[in-house]
């Protein structure tokens, strides 16, 4: 099937003026600024396939939120091109808003005052949905996500769980083709997360809509997502399924040492490198060991240890400089 | 269009705000209109120009500054706080949006305040009347055709804020240059004559004055379809630098926080 989004090498640099301490470099900054310049999205190419589910993650400020804003069409890329569903968003931005849904989980588009239903009339006026199609999908959502006690509610009244989910059946009410879920469970408790991932499983089920989805929860991406995206400073250093990362660092284990003295260390190794037996050998005649657990390489683990370098990634190979 | 009748039925929802704007608007015009009384005294004209000619500028200038006066911060909020993102995903033009609300706010004002402000102002000195009734249509379009001149100086301004942190600053002195260089402060009939010629080439003369000069049936014939035209030139051309710099600044924009 064609690619419904299409990226290709998108960059977007940001310049930051640079503030020293000090009065009186404060004012010789007035005459002479000196900028630097950060690089929130550094060359990232890639495809997506209608109906797929993306987990796209990525340390905080690696650029995450960056790039789901230039794929919304609200942020110019300074090279690079995006083709989304035959449009390129951040030209053609009020034809193509119509075909997207997006939700930034840390920022409402809600009104505070209006009680949640309003709200929702206002979306169907300004994207103009059928009567018949917003009724459908509205009552469709209110029972997935379970909204019929709260929908009368003023927004500043309800709570964290309840106004994201408003949030999100906002931005799908007129039936999107594709959906950009920017941390779309952050701050949410167990059961609010659990609900909204079945609810998006089941969007991407009947719907076939397709879905970006950026969390830092590995739950959300392991029980939703097929495949996984993690960009780090800016680049892309995974591109596959999850079940591939899993199985490939599946050989680092990680052991947490219980010394004698009372303090933990913990440890990771590549026992395709090194030999359990090696490892412990050589454990146990530089210290004073009480105790050792083998963690289990767990999704959130090796997501850990990638991004706190522990474990290199091979470079992909749209890395070609 | 829908956004203005919503800006509209806003607006009606404030009791207190509703009333403090006919206060507001009626206590202002008193104001300047005692002034004026009192540097007349007994005289019946100063350079040609009589004290209800004056009385009659001030209704519509004032009158009109009022309603015309709307939050002009708001693309700069929008950006600070990030909320721009919110805009920018509705599949509206947020140029058109944002005229659509402003201008619903004006009518609102014009209607609720101005008109109300207007009586009052009537119990206590008199009014010229409108030259004619086929000036007033004519009129209506000039007011229209100055509030866009007034909106796109004031739109211009504000997309400077996709570049400054703060364009508050700058705001306050435009306005302070608009309310000086229309005559909304000083008529302009009693500019000394250079600055007279001067501001004929700028769009302030046209933000208000023009509708008042039509009013009072100064302009006719060639030279209204002359006043009309400059008013329609300085639309254009204050358009099209809006237009750069809103294009330019929607590439520039970075959105705060998240």
């Amino acid at each position: 099937m064609e690619n419904i989004i299409e990226i290709q090498g998108v960059k977007k640099y940001y310049k930051i003026a640079k503030r020293e301490k000090g009065m009186l470099e404060t004012l010789a900054n007035l005459f002479n600024r000196k900028y630097e310049t950060k690089k929130a999205v550094d060359d990232i190419s890639f495809s997506i396939k209608p109906g797929e589910i993306v987990g796209f993650i990525g340390p905080n400020g690696a650029g995450k939120s960056t790039t789901v804003k230039i794929l919304s069409g609200i942020l110019y890329p300074d090279s690079g091109t995006v083709q989304i569903d035959g449009f390129i968003p951040y030209k053609q931005r009020k034809q193509y808003v119509k075909h997207i849904g997006v939700v930034f989980g840390q920022k409402s588009q809600l009104n505070w005052d209006l009680p949640l239903i309003e709200s929702f009339e206002l979306m169907k006026f300004i994207y103009r949905i059928p009567q018949k199609e917003y009724e459908e999908n509205l009552k469709l959502f209110i029972d997935l996500l379970d909204m019929e006690d709260f929908i009368n509610q003023p927004v500043r009244q309800l709570s964290l769980g309840q106004r994201m989910r408003g949030d999100i059946v906002a931005s799908l009410l007129h039936s999107p083709q594709i959906v950009f879920l920017d941390e779309p469970t952050i701050g949410l408790d167990v059961v609010a997360k659990e609900r909204i991932r079945e609810f998006v499983r089941y969007m991407n089920k009947t719907k076939h809509t397709t879905i970006i989805f950026t969390t830092h929860d590995m739950q959300d991406i392991e029980k939703v997502c097929d495949r996984l995206i993690m960009i780090d400073k800016g680049k892309k250093v995974y591109d596959g399924s999850i079940h591939e990362i899993k199985s490939k660092y599946a050989n680092f284990k990680t052991l947490e040492l219980l010394l004698e003295d009372g303090s933990k260390e913990l440890k990771t190794f590549d026992i395709s490198v090194t030999p359990m037996s090696a490892v412990m050998e050589q454990l146990f005649s530089e210290k004073n060991i009480k105790d050792i657990t083998i963690c289990e390489s767990e999704i959130d683990d090796i997501i850990r240890d990638i991004y706190e370098g522990r474990i290199v990634l091979d470079r992909p190979e749209t890395e070609r400089n | 269009m829908e956004f203005a009748i919503k800006k509209f039925q806003d607006k009606m929802t404030y009791r207190l705000d509703f009333f403090m704007g006919i206060v507001n608007t009626a206590i202002t015009i008193l104001v300047y209109l005692c002034i004026y009384k009192a540097l007349y005294g007994n005289a019946g004209e100063v350079d040609g120009i009589s004290y209800s000619m004056v009385a009659t500028h001030f209704v519509i200038t004032l009158g009109l500054s009022n309603a015309f006066h709307y939050n002009e911060m708001f693309l700069q909020d929008k950006i600070r706080d990030g909320s721009i993102t919110n805009e920018f995903l509705k599949p509206v033009s947020f140029t058109l949006r944002l005229f659509a609300e402003n201008a619903g706010e004006g009518a609102f004002k014009i209607i609720f305040h101005f008109l109300p402000a207007l009586l009052i102002t009537l119990l206590y000195t008199k009014l010229c009347p409108p030259v004619s009734i086929l000036g007033l249509p004519v009129m209506f379009c000039s007011v229209a055709l100055g509030y866009l001149i007034l909106w796109l100086i004031s739109f211009i301004i504000q997309t400077w804020s996709f570049w400054l942190f703060s364009v508050w600053g700058i705001i306050t002195i435009k306005n302070v240059f608009v309310s000086i260089l229309s005559g909304s402060l000083l008529p302009l009939w009693f500019m000394p004559e250079p600055l007279q010629k001067i501001l004929s080439f700028t769009p302030f003369e046209s933000i208000y004055f023009t509708p008042v000069r039509i009013y009072l049936g100064e302009l006719s014939g060639r030279e209204l379809l002359f006043a009309l035209a400059v008013q329609v030139l300085w639309i254009a051309l204050l358009g099209v630098i809006a237009s750069v710099f809103w294009k330019k600044g929607v590439k520039k924009l970075v959105v705060q926080g998240g």
